[in-house]
């Protein structure tokens, strides 16, 4: 334990400040006192202590006064109250408002030392967790340019040059070696996505998309998230349906991370499916509000699980190792539609199947939901189709 | 018409500017390319392009954003369109607490995010031409 650490002791009693100091005389802490609580408190600014004594029954400023205004002032610093044997109750009291510890009187030499100890490893801890606070802010800080620069960086420039590769050499190379180009754009584009992924949730500078906040039509988002995974859904042989109110009203939002929620709530769904089954997405207009349903009919989320999966890192207990996700995807879903003053839900029973609804208010000045929606095809047309 | 039209690019990893100069090229721009934002301020101010693709994110700083700043404050170079190109679509916001994701250093630019698709980059490109040239008839 560190050496200079200061105690002050705020005590009436001329016999206790002296005994105190005497016991301390020699020792490796740096001990200041007071004689009442108004000269305690002056003493706290310029002393700056680790640890202070207070005697609860003092004239003057109550020792309980003093103890607030101890904690007001800086609640890192730990706090005992000295007490007499009768007046244990109030000790309790002390406690209840945050004092670590009491020492009653009379007390011996030994049990004084002992108190001191234990309350200075309390503010060692008290110290040393405010110091991880502080630096896991700054890493929250300085992720996104320790990201960008040591991991995005090198990815980007392979993947750009896959891109112009797969272009001028196509004609020159066999199907084969095309196809395994294709493959390593794919993996390299899965790396960037899960960079990006762990980039936005762990920094707290999500609330910046609201600066791409626009009147938008959900129709198209929900056609572009089925797109992106209508490949694996052919591939595990699983239906897509679709269902859209006609019209969807419009919400106030950011497309690319509304996208990006769907696609990933999709992906689950698909990924956690039985081969063979169905996953339907419907959308409707209801209170104010447009709904977004997507349920599946695949291996479900346990009653264990249930309630921790839009949290960080959480990835379920249940479900195959291979099919284990990254734990972030739902957190990062959860935050983009928080910050669209939406709300997300899910229902689920293990064997049978999820569902995921999400909540968006409908736009204050929605006026354009009769138009015909962008998309170019409407849902009776993609019913049952991809 | 892209054969008569010149670009800059300043971004310090040079696999990367690889990977984006073929594309350009083979759309028929010349490409110029600096390595660093003092020799592509240089080049810039000696022989301004068409079109400016800059990296903001250059050496351990942001001295690409410091370039942006300085050519927005020029009365001149303002008028070249900017493609920012960039490693994370946020990365100003992150490096500058309480600024915006865009904040628009001269009257034509964008921000794309590293990789970027060849035919959305040939599109991106020739629209942003497209509207400073229409801004410069406009301000005439």
């Amino acid at each position: 334990m560190s050496d200079n650490y200061k105690i002050l002791i705020i005590d009436d009693e001329e016999v206790v400040l002296d005994s105190c100091t005497e016991i301390l005389r020699g020792s490796q802490y740096k001990l200041a006192t007071a004689s009442n609580g108004s000269l305690g408190l002056e003493m706290i600014e310029e002393f700056q202590p680790d640890l202070v004594f207070v005697d609860l029954k003092m004239p003057g400023m109550p020792g309980l006064e003093v103890l607030e205004r101890v904690r007001a002032y800086d609640a890192t610093i730990v706090t005992v109250v000295i007490t007499g044997f009768a007046t244990i109750g109030s000790a309790v009291d002390a406690m209840k408002r945050g004092a670590h510890d009491f020492l009653p009187k009379p007390f011996t030499p030994d049990e004084f030392r002992l108190i001191i100890r234990r309350a200075l490893e309390k503010r060692k801890l008290i110290l040393e967790t405010l110091a991880l606070r502080k630096e896991k802010e700054m890493l929250r800080a300085n992720f996104a340019a320790i990201v960008s620069h040591e991991l995005k960086s090198p990815l980007s420039a392979v993947q750009q040059n896959l891109f112009v590769l797969t272009s001028e050499l196509s004609g020159q190379i066999s199907s084969d070696q095309l196809v395994r180009l294709e493959r390593m754009k794919f993996r390299i584009a899965e790396l960037l996505e899960l960079i990006r992924t762990w980039l936005r949730v762990i920094s707290a500078d999500i609330e910046t998309i609201k600066e791409n906040f626009e009147e938008i039509d959900i129709e198209p988002l929900i056609y572009t998230a089925i797109e992106s995974v209508n490949s694996q859904a052919t591939r595990k042989d699983i239906e897509l349906h679709v269902h859209l109110d006609q019209p969807l009203s419009h919400v106030t939002g950011d497309s690319g991370t509304l996208t990006e929620v769907l696609v990933n709530i999709l992906n689950n769904a698909v990924k956690y499916s039985y081969p063979g089954s169905e996953v339907r997405t419907e959308a409707f207009n209801q209170d104010g509000e447009v709904v977004i349903s997507i349920s599946d009919q695949g291996i479900g989320i346990s009653d264990e699980d249930l309630p921790h999966i839009f949290s960080d890192f959480y990835s379920g207990k249940q479900g195959h190792q291979e099919e284990k996700g990254y734990g972030l995807g739902l957190a990062l879903c959860s935050r983009i539609i928080e910050i669209h003053d939406g709300s997300i839900t899910v229902e689920s029973e293990p064997g049978k199947g999820s569902t995921f609804r999400v909540w968006l208010p409908t736009c204050p000045n929605e006026s354009q939901a009769n138009e015909p929606a962008i998309a170019g095809f409407s849902s009776s047309q993609l019913e049952g189709e991809l | 018409m892209s054969e008569h039209k010149r670009l800059l690019m300043i971004d310090d990893d040079p696999d990367f500017v690889s990977g984006i100069r073929s594309i350009l090229e083979g759309a028929g721009y010349k490409v110029d390319v600096a390595y660093n934002p003092k020799d592509g301020f240089e080049m810039l101010e000696s022989n301004p392009p068409d079109l400016l693709l800059l990296d903001i994110m250059m050496g351990r700083g942001a001295e690409g954003v410091m370039l942006a700043r300085k050519i927005g404050k020029d009365p001149v170079l303002r008028e070249v369109p900017i493609l920012i190109i960039t490693g994370i679509r946020e990365q100003i916001a992150f490096l500058f607490p309480g600024e915006p994701v865009h904040p628009g250093f001269v009257p034509t630019d964008e921000i794309l995010e590293k990789p970027v698709d060849p035919d959305f980059l040939l599109g991106r490109v020739s629209a942003l031409i497209e509207s400073s040239e229409k801004r410069k008839v406009e301000v005439k």
